[in-house]
C-alpha cells in the first residue's frame, strides 16, 4: 500500500496545470480507433485483454485525472496505479496511426501516481 | 399553404447563401487558426537519429527481394501488419470523404452557375459509388464501435456524433440524389449536414487531417515519417 492516506489534490492539480497542452492535445486528437492496441507485446500477451491497450490505459489514468480536474478518490488512483504501473511497462513501442506520444502520456499518469505516495509494487 | 423551414425561401436563400460562405470561411479559417496554435508546440530540434549509423552496421549490398522483405518485415509492425483490413477500409473511406465532395457533378454545376468556374466532374455513376463506399466505411466504422468490447472501452458519445456528422452528408446526399423520401427535405439536410461538419473539422477531433500530418512528417519520432526536425515543445 501506498505511504499516505490522503489525496493531495493539489499537488495533482499542479502536474495537470503543468502538462495541460500535452494532456489536451492526446486527448483531443485520439479517435478512439483502438489501432494502438497490437502495437502493445502486454495486450497480445494477456489475451488481448483491451486494458491493456494503450490508448485505454492513459485515457483512464492521466485522461481521466484531467477531465475530473484532479479530483479523484483514492480508490480511483489505485486502480491508475496498476494501470500505469503494472499495465504498462514504459517500453514506448507503442504506435498511433496520428503518432500520438502514449508513453508520455502514461508517464505524466505515473508522475501523478507517485505524487501521491502510489507506484509499483515488486513484492504484490 | 406547407410553409413549414423547407420550403421557406428566406431560410433557403440564407443556407444556400451567406451559410456556405460562413461555413467556409469558419472553416479555412480555424484550420489557419488551430495549425499555427499546434506549431506553437513545437520547436525545431538539432537532427536526432533514430536508426543506427550505416558506418556502426554496415549495409552490405541488398539485392532488390531482400529490400522488399525487409521493407514488408517493417510495414508489419505498423498498424497495417496488425490491422490490414481496418487500414484499408479507412483508407478507402477517408479518401472517398475527401474527394467525392469536391468532384461530385452536383457541387461544380453550383460552382459554373455562381461564378463561371468549375473542376472536372466525376461521372455520376462514380460519384455514387464513392459516396456507398463512405456510408458502408461509416457504417463498419459504427458497428466495430458497438460491438467491439475494445472500442466500446474507449467511445464516447462525441466518437459517434462525429461520426454521424462525417457521414450524414453523404448519406442525405445519397437519398436525395435517388430521390428517396422528400427531396426538399433531403437536399436541405444535405446542405446543413455539409456546413456543420466544414464548421467542426478544426474544432474537433476531424483536426486530426491537420495533426496526422503534422505528428508524422514533421515530428522526430521512432515512427515519423520523411526526415522531419520538430520535436514538441508543450
Ligand atoms: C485528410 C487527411 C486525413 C487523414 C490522414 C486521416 C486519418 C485518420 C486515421 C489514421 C484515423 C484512425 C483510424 C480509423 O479509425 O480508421 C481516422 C479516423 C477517423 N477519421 Fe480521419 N483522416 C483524415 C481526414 C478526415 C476528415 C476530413 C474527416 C471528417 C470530416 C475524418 C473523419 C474520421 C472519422 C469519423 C474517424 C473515426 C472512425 C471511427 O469512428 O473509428 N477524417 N482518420
Ligand atoms: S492512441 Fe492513436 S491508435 Fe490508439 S485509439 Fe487513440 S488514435 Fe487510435
Ligand atoms: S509503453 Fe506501455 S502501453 Fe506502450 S507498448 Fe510499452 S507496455 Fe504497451
Amino acid at each position: 500500500m501506498g505511504t499516505t492516506t490522503e489525496i493531495n489534490t493539489d499537488t495533482i492539480q499542479s502536474i495537470l496545470k503543468q502538462n495541460r497542452k500535452q494532456i489536451k492535445l492526446g486527448l483531443a486528437m485520439c479517435a478512439h480507433c483502438s489501432l494502438c492496441a497490437e502495437s502493445c507485446f502486454l495486450f497480445v500477451s494477456n489475451d488481448n485483454d483491451p486494458e491493456y491497450m494503450p490508448s485505454y490505459k492513459f485515457i483512464n489514468s492521466i485522461g481521466k485525472l484531467y477531465r475530473k480536474k484532479g479530483k479523484v478518490s483514492k480508490q480511483a488512483l489505485e486502480e491508475m496505479r496498476d494501470l500505469v504501473f503494472e499495465k504498462c511497462v514504459l517500453c514506448t513501442r507503442c504506435y498511433c496511426p496520428f503518432g500520438i506520444d502514449i508513453p508520455s502520456l502514461i508517464t505524466l499518469g505515473r508522475n501523478v501516481c507517485r505524487s501521491q505516495g502510489l507506484f509499483r509494487e515488486y513484492d504484490r | 399553404m406547407n410553409m413549414t423551414i423547407f420550403s421557406n425561401t428566406v431560410f433557403l436563400d440564407f443556407i444556400k447563401g451567406p451559410m456556405v460562405w460562413l461555413s467556409f470561411i469558419i472553416f479555412g479559417l480555424g484550420l489557419i487558426v488551430q495549425t499555427i496554435r499546434l506549431l506553437k508546440l513545437t520547436r525545431i530540434k538539432e537532427a536526432r537519429r533514430f536508426a543506427p549509423d550505416a558506418a556502426i552496421v554496415p549495409q552490405t549490398d541488398l539485392s532488390k527481394w531482400e529490400r522488399f522483405t525487409r521493407y514488408f518485415a517493417f510495414l508489419r509492425i505498423t498498424v497495417l501488419g496488425a490491422n490490414a483490413c481496418l487500414v484499408l477500409v479507412s483508407f478507402i473511406f477517408h479518401v472517398c470523404l475527401v474527394i467525392t465532395p469536391i468532384f461530385v457533378l452536383g457541387h461544380n454545376v453550383l460552382l459554373d452557375t455562381s461564378f463561371g468556374i468549375s473542376l472536372v466532374s466525376f461521372p455520376e455513376q462514380i460519384s455514387d459509388i464513392l459516396t456507398k463506399f463512405v456510408i458502408a466505411g461509416g457504417l463498419l466504422f459504427f458497428m466495430r464501435r458497438l460491438f467491439l468490447r475494445r472500442v466500446r472501452m474507449i467511445s464516447t458519445v462525441n466518437d459517434f456524433i462525429l461520426l454521424f456528422v462525417a457521414v450524414a452528408p453523404f448519406l442525405t446526399g445519397f437519398l436525395a440524389y435517388h430521390h428517396i423520401f422528400n427531396y426538399n427535405i433531403m437536399i436541405v439536410l444535405h446542405i446543413l449536414c455539409g456546413e456543420l461538419m466544414l464548421m467542426l473539422i478544426p474544432f474537433s477531433k476531424f483536426f486530426h487531417m491537420v495533426f496526422f500530418f503534422i505528428s508524422r512528417f514533421m515530428i522526430v519520432s521512432e515512427h515519423s515519417l520523411g526526415s522531419p526536425k520538430r520535436s514538441w515543445q508543450y
